[in-house]
């Protein structure tokens, strides 16, 4: 055995109360899907009270994801074109988990929908010269500051910060923060927690890390499970606008366009300058059209003079 | 007789029968139980409750050898063996009554009669009973049982040579005795009679006594056993045995000298009650003395099912319960029905010293390829087994080092098959080393010992 390091005598750390809604299962079946980077909260149990057990984890770890067949690939290849040629491919437990989560949203939040423009050039001078400064080896992305901008909104205003609970309505202390990240086969969104906490190096290592550990499937199920609020970043795609579908059981989705430079009145003039829209998609059960106005007009604020969100 | 047509008729009144009538009656259907003999089957008869009340006698009149530790002094000791005996009789009676009071209870009809299969007409099975009338039922249960199996060479006469049935209402004590098998069923008779001052030699044809235990255990059985004083030869082949009014004479394979004894007992298994059944007219299907069936309890016939020691090992009165239970849940389309897994089925064995195991041996685990994290903490180090003087023995557990599942608990000594199914619901619930370490164990008690050994497998056992 290796010897416990001995640290001087400090307060014990507050231990955290968990916010996030009970998955029922069995330690076993914790265990095997932590180190399987299978999400509990997707599978259905089939123990007492459908609580999740062993062989529930086991069987959706070997959900198949299908080959096309040897049949199906000699019709592929042959070159005749017939009516309605189309094959099948099996979906994987993230699609179906994907497709059961989102079409619940759909069904069941009542989504509306914000969208406001943000000027972003000092947002990019500002990134521009922290890069300059920052220590080797961070680099601080646009998505980053955008992170951080959220963030500091959600904590400006709390009750955008909240989940619906049909008896309750969650308010999240922290701005637990999901950012989409797409990844074979589909996407996934690991969390960075209480972003409101964290500078902007520290948020930069931090999303740089669970994006590479995403992509590479490396994620421990505890680090995509919860979270208060979602972005989703489709800019660098050249999407200009869209409307994101609330990823359950967060409250909101800020969907991020692309920033282009576009024309715009100043004072009476025309004038150049980039733009970035971005719409809130908001569950209006726990959120009303207001607080989501207000909670725009606060990241606005952030993003349009970055200077505030540096404090 | 009133009624004629049931719902379910489950031939046989053992714990797999009477428990799948008394399930079928908490679900609201109509069920028959058919039993030829006592209610309670060889459980309740000629098993598991009998054999425990004789080696409770055995445990007491030992006890009286080691009175003096405790600074109790004992007159002269008598053992009236008549009255033993007796007292295991009026448990085992009182028993079977109960059964008869819970079925009555339950509003289960019982008939006293033989019952063999008849035809299948309009969806029902056709029951031919011994006393000449006939029922019918929409599904069967053969829960029929098992007996002792014979060995080809050896004929049990039932005076001199014994099967469990004799074994255990003897009116005179032998002098000596030879135990054939050294299962669960050969090693309490051994200690019994032992207790009971017999001169016993326990021969087993497998390299170690209770071969489906881990080796660890067989091996201190054996330690202690030979200890008290019973001889033990295991990898023994019999070859003849010979009986006449002096006793038993049987040459074994490989030695010049013959065993002789007063007594002998044939403990190498049981054969499944299938015989006059009516099953050759049915696709079910035999497999060396006992029914295939599936993990629930279907035979190869629609409608009719299976369960207990008439089907597969183990064979075990709470194995053949269970096995009533999710066999008539199944019928009736209960929702979360799981079949019995791997290994979840614990095993106690009742001689000194007590015997107790739930899941995979070590040689199992590690033949399965399991990593392993093995535990094993001596009652020893258990101050409450010190206390009571009874602290031979140990707890052994084996963990999936990588998942920390509770893959085997093996236990040999005090009370330790009262103390299994602490590690049985650990298994069920599918705790990890993680929860068994958090619980909280009393003390003193012995199921510390418990915590102890699951500590041990992770190197932080605090008392060894
Ligand atoms: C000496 C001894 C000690 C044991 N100790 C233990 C123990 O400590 N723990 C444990 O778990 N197990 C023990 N067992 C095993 C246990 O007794 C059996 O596993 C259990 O009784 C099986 O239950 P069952 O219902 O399948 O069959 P049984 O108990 O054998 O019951 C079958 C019943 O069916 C009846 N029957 C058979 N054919 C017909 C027919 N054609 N018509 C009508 N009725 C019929 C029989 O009369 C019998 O009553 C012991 C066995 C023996 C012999």
């Amino acid at each position: 055995m290796t010897a416990a390091p001995v640290t001087a005598a400090a307060p014990f750390p507050e231990t955290k109360s968990s916010d996030k809604p009970r998955v029922f299962a069995s330690p076993l079946a914790r265990r095997i899907a932590a180190d399987r980077n299978i999400v509990l909260d997707r599978i259905t149990g089939s123990g007492p009270h459908g609580r999740i057990l062993r062989r529930d984890v086991e069987s959706a770890a070997i959900a198949p994801i299908a080959q096309t067949t040897a049949a199906q690939a000699e019709t592929l290849q042959a070159g005749t074109i017939q009516q309605g040629d189309s094959y099948l491919v099996a979906n994987s437990q993230m699609r179906k988990a994907i497709a059961s989560r989102l079409q619940d949203s759909k069904q069941q939040a009542p989504h509306f929908y914000l969208t406001v423009d943000c000027v972003i050039d000092n947002l990019l001078e500002a990134r521009k010269a922290l890069n300059v400064k920052a220590a080797e080896g961070i680099k601080i992305s646009v998505n980053d500051m955008i992170i951080r901008a959220a963030a500091m909104a959600l904590i400006a205003v709390p009750e955008a910060n909240a989940s619906w609970e049909g008896e309750n309505t969650r308010l999240f202390r922290h701005a637990d923060i999901a950012m989409a990240v797409a990844i074979d086969g589909g996407l996934i969104t690991p969390i960075v927690w209480a972003a409101e906490q964290k500078g902007l190096a520290a948020l930069s290592q931090v999303t740089a890390d669970l994006a590479a550990r995403a992509r590479d499937g490396k994620l421990a199920a505890s680090e995509y499970t919860g979270g208060s609020f979602t972005i989703s970043n489709l800019g660098m795609f050249g999407v200009r606008e869209f409307a994101a579908v609330i990823n359950p059981p967060h409250g909101c989705i800020l969907a991020v366009g692309a920033g282009e430079q576009r024309p715009i009145v100043i004072d009476g003039n025309l004038a150049v300058a980039t733009v970035m829209s971005v719409t809130l998609s908001a569950d209006h059960r726990a959120v009303d059209g207001a607080v989501g106005a207000r909670w725009l007009q606060a990241f606005k604020g952030f993003v349009e003079n970055p200077v505030t969100m540096l404090l | 007789m009133t009624d004629t047509q049931f719902d379910i008729a489950v031939i046989g009144g053992g714990p797999g029968g009477y428990v799948a009538a008394i399930r079928a009656a908490q679900l609201g259907l109509k069920p028959v139980v058919i039993e030829r003999e006592n209610l309670g089957g060889i459980c309740l008869n000629w098993g598991c409750i009998p054999t425990k009340a004789l080696l409770r006698a055995a445990e007491l009149r030992h006890s009286i050898d080691e009175m003096a530790d405790f600074g109790i002094m004992v007159g002269e000791v008598k053992v009236d063996l008549a009255a033993v005996v007796k007292r295991s009789r009026k448990v085992a009676g009182r028993l079977s009554m109960g059964v008869k009071h819970l079925l009555k209870k339950n509003k289960v009809t019982v008939i006293a009669a033989e019952a063999k299969l008849g035809a299948a007409k309009g969806g029902l099975r056709q029951i031919n009973l011994s006393n000449g009338d006939m029922v019918s039922a929409k599904h069967v249960i053969i829960a029929t049982g098992a007996r002792a199996r014979a060995l080809p060479n050896i004929e049990a006469d039932g005076k001199t040579i014994l099967t469990y049935r004799e074994a255990m209402v003897p009116e005179t004590m032998p002098e000596s005795l030879i135990i054939v098998g050294s299962g669960a069923i050969g090693s309490e008779f051994a200690s019994f009679y032992h207790d009971m001052g017999v001169k016993v030699t326990l021969v087993e044809a497998l390299e170690r006594i209770l071969p489906v235990e881990d080796e660890d255990v067989s091996a201190f059985v054996q330690k202690s056993f030979e200890k008290r004083g019973i001889t033990i030869m295991t990898g023994v082949k019999l070859q003849a045995v010979t009986s006449d009014a002096n006793g038993v004479q049987a040459s074994i394979e490989g030695h010049d000298k013959s065993l002789q004894a007063s007594r002998m007992i044939l403990a190498v298994g049981i054969t499944g009650n299938t015989e006059n059944l009516g099953l050759e007219t049915t696709k079910i299907k035999v497999d060396r003395g006992h029914i295939v069936t599936d993990q629930w309890g279907a035979t190869g016939e629609a409608g009719i099912y299976a369960i207990g020691d008439v089907t597969g090992p183990p064979w075990l009165a709470h194995k053949a319960s269970h096995e009533g239970i999710i066999c008539v849940e199944r019928i009736t389309g209960q929702k979360d029905v799981h079949a019995i897994g791997a290994g979840a089925v614990p095993g106690c064995t009742y001689c000194r010293p007590q015997v107790a195991s739930v899941g995979m041996t070590e040689a199992a685990a590690k033949q399965a390829g399991h990593d392993l994290k093995i535990g094993q903490f001596p009652f020893a180090g258990n101050g409450k087994a010190i206390a009571l003087g009874d602290d031979g023995g140990f707890v052994k557990t084996i963990f999936d080092a990588k998942t920390g599942e509770l893959l085997g608990a093996h236990m040999v000594g005090p009370e330790v098959t009262e103390l299994i199914q602490g590690y049985a619901i650990a298994r069920t619930l599918e705790a990890t080393e993680a929860e068994l370490m958090a619980t909280i164990f009393p003390h003193p008690t012995l199921s510390e010992a418990m915590h102890e050994s699951v500590l041990d497998a992770y190197d932080r056992a605090i008392h060894f």
